[in-house]
């Protein structure tokens, strides 16, 4: 698939006084593709954003746009626009001059631009509001405004800096979808920044989850929920249960004072390994069946299902369960070979 | 001038805005049922009653009496032709002898004389250039004090403002030295060669010390407004296809025209009232609005005290006129300390 490269980072390298941003980062993203950047704050997701669109120089590597390298050229000159992530509209201009900006300075005839701004404010559910004030609008409607804005120059990329963070949870889930469907339809390749793993989830079509500059793992939502490469993206990426462990053999990993089969192998004999397992991945079991027994030490009703801290062979499992086990009592654990993820430990020097 | 006398309803106003006061007072201990914050305010309202109000008063009532305390419009008369109170106190009999003889009133030095009004006008006219010049110079430099990557902003704040510490005077004084025949500039002058220039006592000397005086207060309302705008704007602009001058053009300067009005009317009012900068680096020779009103309050003749009033009233006319039509551009004050 090289043909379908549109952006492609090669060894991007940034420093702000002497504190290392990114290092070397190598990222490649296809045409229609939406790509989201996931990472806790401080890991470099936006910086990659704003290297991309002109704001940032990197300190060494190339930014390649559709074959040519574009890392000198000025923001004002690559075909990508940006949605910030408080919006940042022009408080001096209504909305549809909001809009226009772009097109007004491609001196664009005045009844086309109409039309092209008209167009926009139908596509973002906006009619009828294009006299109004910036200020005058909710959170939610300014940040449509923003995408309009940057959509009707119909850049090739669109680059969106957490663009949903200041809205609320319900508004925020209505976005999402928008945004998706948005996308679908206009066949533009979407660069997304968040630090919302469910937000990257829902939305994208790849996802490269970062910490400290570097890059962990890139691939499709299931495949990072479903085999994260290491403890911290599983952490990161939906809720784990984390326990150090040894491989005893492959297929067999020993951790919270038991030996449990597994599927992973190639690991080595009695080496140190991280055991990730997901809360909804342990069954409840009699206390006799069990693999582990332990001691419910707290239950939370989480609307779904339940979450209980689980006090098993010296380590606290967290369990999500639609059945409740009453705090006190006595349960057994049990968890599927193929649920139970064998990962190297992390090596904390790269982390920061 | 005499000692100066209140008139007795000034006295009466006095003692009914001290009363008011008190009432005021004692209505909010009642109401609150003990000191609340707005109470902690009512030395500064007693102060300003007296230092403020009173005397603005007391500046209308001179302009519209005579020395006498009877109602008159001559001061504005006077205003309009400065030689008015003069040929009205002359004896008219002699004045017609005077006349009859074929004397004029040119001959008399009685004709009409503009020169209160040619002093306004001139006035305004230099306040207008120092605005002017004021905007030209600390536009770019506000702007670029405010500019994120450069490091040495903060220092070029510092240096804007360590001037101001000194008094404005000593500062003008200063210059002066600067200036005069044999000083430092004039020195340098004739080392390289160019020769002894005539640097002091004319206008752009004047016009050179209101710049240097009024500079800062175009410089910091500008300064704050760039300062606290959002820079994702510009870099929106950028992003939408803006280079960096139809970024300045159609995002920076537009959102800064909240700082550029405060600093029109920061450097404006006070350049159109300064007397003294004209009295040290004019050398006598320029005189403008200020120092004509100050001339009038310190002359020995009675009737100029009311005539120095009516100039001063026509000048605060003048002043609030400009100040109502500039709120109108930034109704919300965006640009921080107005006048």
């Amino acid at each position: 698939m090289e043909e379908q490269r549109l952006i492609d980072l090669e060894h991007i390298t940034k420093q702000y006084d002497g504190v290392t941003v990114l290092s070397d980062i190598n990222l490649y993203i296809r045409k229609k593709e939406f790509v989201t950047l996931l990472g806790p704050s401080g890991c470099g997701k936006t910086t990659t954003l704003r290297i991309i669109g002109g704001f940032e120089m990197a300190d060494s590597g190339r930014v390649m746009f559709d074959g040519q390298d574009i890392s000198a050229l000025p923001p004002y000159k690559r075909r990508v626009n940006t949605v910030f992530q408080k919006y940042a509209l022009f408080p001096h201009l209504n909305v549809q001059d909001n809009i226009a900006f772009g097109l007004k300075l491609k001196k664009m005839p005045k009844d086309e631009i109409a039309r092209k701004v008209d167009y926009m404010l139908d596509l973002v559910n906006m009619k009828g509001y294009g006299k109004r004030s910036v200020d005058s609008l909710s959170g939610g409607q300014q940040q449509r405004i923003a995408i309009a804005r940057s959509l009707v120059n119909e850049p090739e990329v669109l680059l969106l800096d957490e663009p949903l963070g200041a809205l609320d949870l319900k508004l925020r889930k209505e976005m999402q979808l928008e945004l998706k469907s948005m996308q679908q339809r206009l066949g533009i390749t979407f660069l997304y920044v968040t630090h919302d793993q469910e937000e990257a989830l829902t939305m994208s079509d790849t996802i490269v989850v970062m910490r400290g500059g570097h890059i962990l793992q890139i691939g499709t939502p299931k495949s990072i929920y479903d085999e994260p490469k290491n403890a911290f993206v599983a952490n990161f990426i939906g809720e784990s249960n984390i326990f150090s462990g040894t491989m005893v053999r492959d297929e067999l990993v020993h951790f919270c004072g038991t030996d449990f089969p597994c599927v992973d192998s190639g690991f080595g004999e009695d080496k140190p390994v991280d055991v990730v397992i997901r809360p909804e991945d342990i069954l409840l079991v009699g206390e006799d069946v069990g693999q582990v027994t332990g001691t419910v030490k707290s239950v939370l009703f989480k609307g779904v299902h339940y979450e209980m801290m689980i006090d098993a062979g010296h380590s606290t499992w967290k369990v999500h369960s639609t059945t409740m086990q009453p705090e006190g009592s006595r349960v057994g654990l049990a968890v599927v070979p193929f649920n139970i993820h064998i990962m190297h430990p992390m090596q904390e020097e790269s982390a920061q | 001038m005499t000692d100066f006398q209140v008139p007795i309803w000034g006295y009466w106003l006095m003692g009914i805005g001290l009363a008011a006061f008190i009432v005021m007072l004692g209505m909010y201990i009642r109401k609150n049922r003990g000191f609340k914050r707005p109470l902690f305010a009512s030395p500064y309202v007693l102060w300003l009653v007296i230092f403020t109000v009173i005397p603005c008063l007391l500046v209308a009532y001179f302009s519209f009496t005579d020395p006498a305390g009877n109602f008159t419009l001559d001061n504005f008369k006077n205003f309009w032709d400065s030689n008015f109170n003069a040929r009205k106190a002359m004896d008219q009999e002699e004045l017609n002898m005077y006349l009859s003889m074929g004397l004029t009133l040119e001959d008399l030095g009685l004709a009409r004389n503009s020169i209160n009004i040619d002093t306004l006008v001139f006035s305004l006219w230099m306040a207008f250039l120092c605005t002017a010049i004021c905007l030209l110079l600390g536009y770019p430099a506000a702007h670029i004090m405010a500019d994120r990557n450069f490091k040495l902003g903060p220092t070029l704040v510092i240096l804007f403002i360590v001037p101001m510490w000194m008094n404005f005077l000593l500062r003008t004084i200063a210059m002066m030295s600067l200036l005069e025949d044999n000083g430092l500039i004039n020195n340098v002058l004739e080392m390289v060669g160019i020769g002894r220039q005539k640097l002091l006592n004319n206008t752009a000397a004047v016009q050179l010390g209101m710049v240097y005086n009024f500079l800062p207060f175009m410089v910091f309302p500008i300064y704050n407004v760039l300062n606290k705008m959002d820079y994702k704007l510009s870099e929106a602009a950028m992003d939408l296809g803006c280079d960096h001058w139809h970024t300045f053009y159609k995002v920076t300067l537009p959102l800064s025209v909240p700082g550029v009005v405060s600093g029109i009317t920061m450097v404006f009012m006070p350049a159109v009232t300064t007397f003294y900068i004209s009295r040290l680096l004019g050398g006598g020779k320029i005189s403008l609005f200020g120092d004509l009103i100050e001339a009038k309050f310190l002359s020995t003749s009675l009737q100029e005290w009311n005539v120095g009033s009516a100039l001063s009233l026509i000048m605060m006319v003048l002043i609030l006129l400009s100040l109502g039509l500039l709120r109108r551009v930034d109704p919300e004050g965006e640009g921080g300390g107005m006048v």
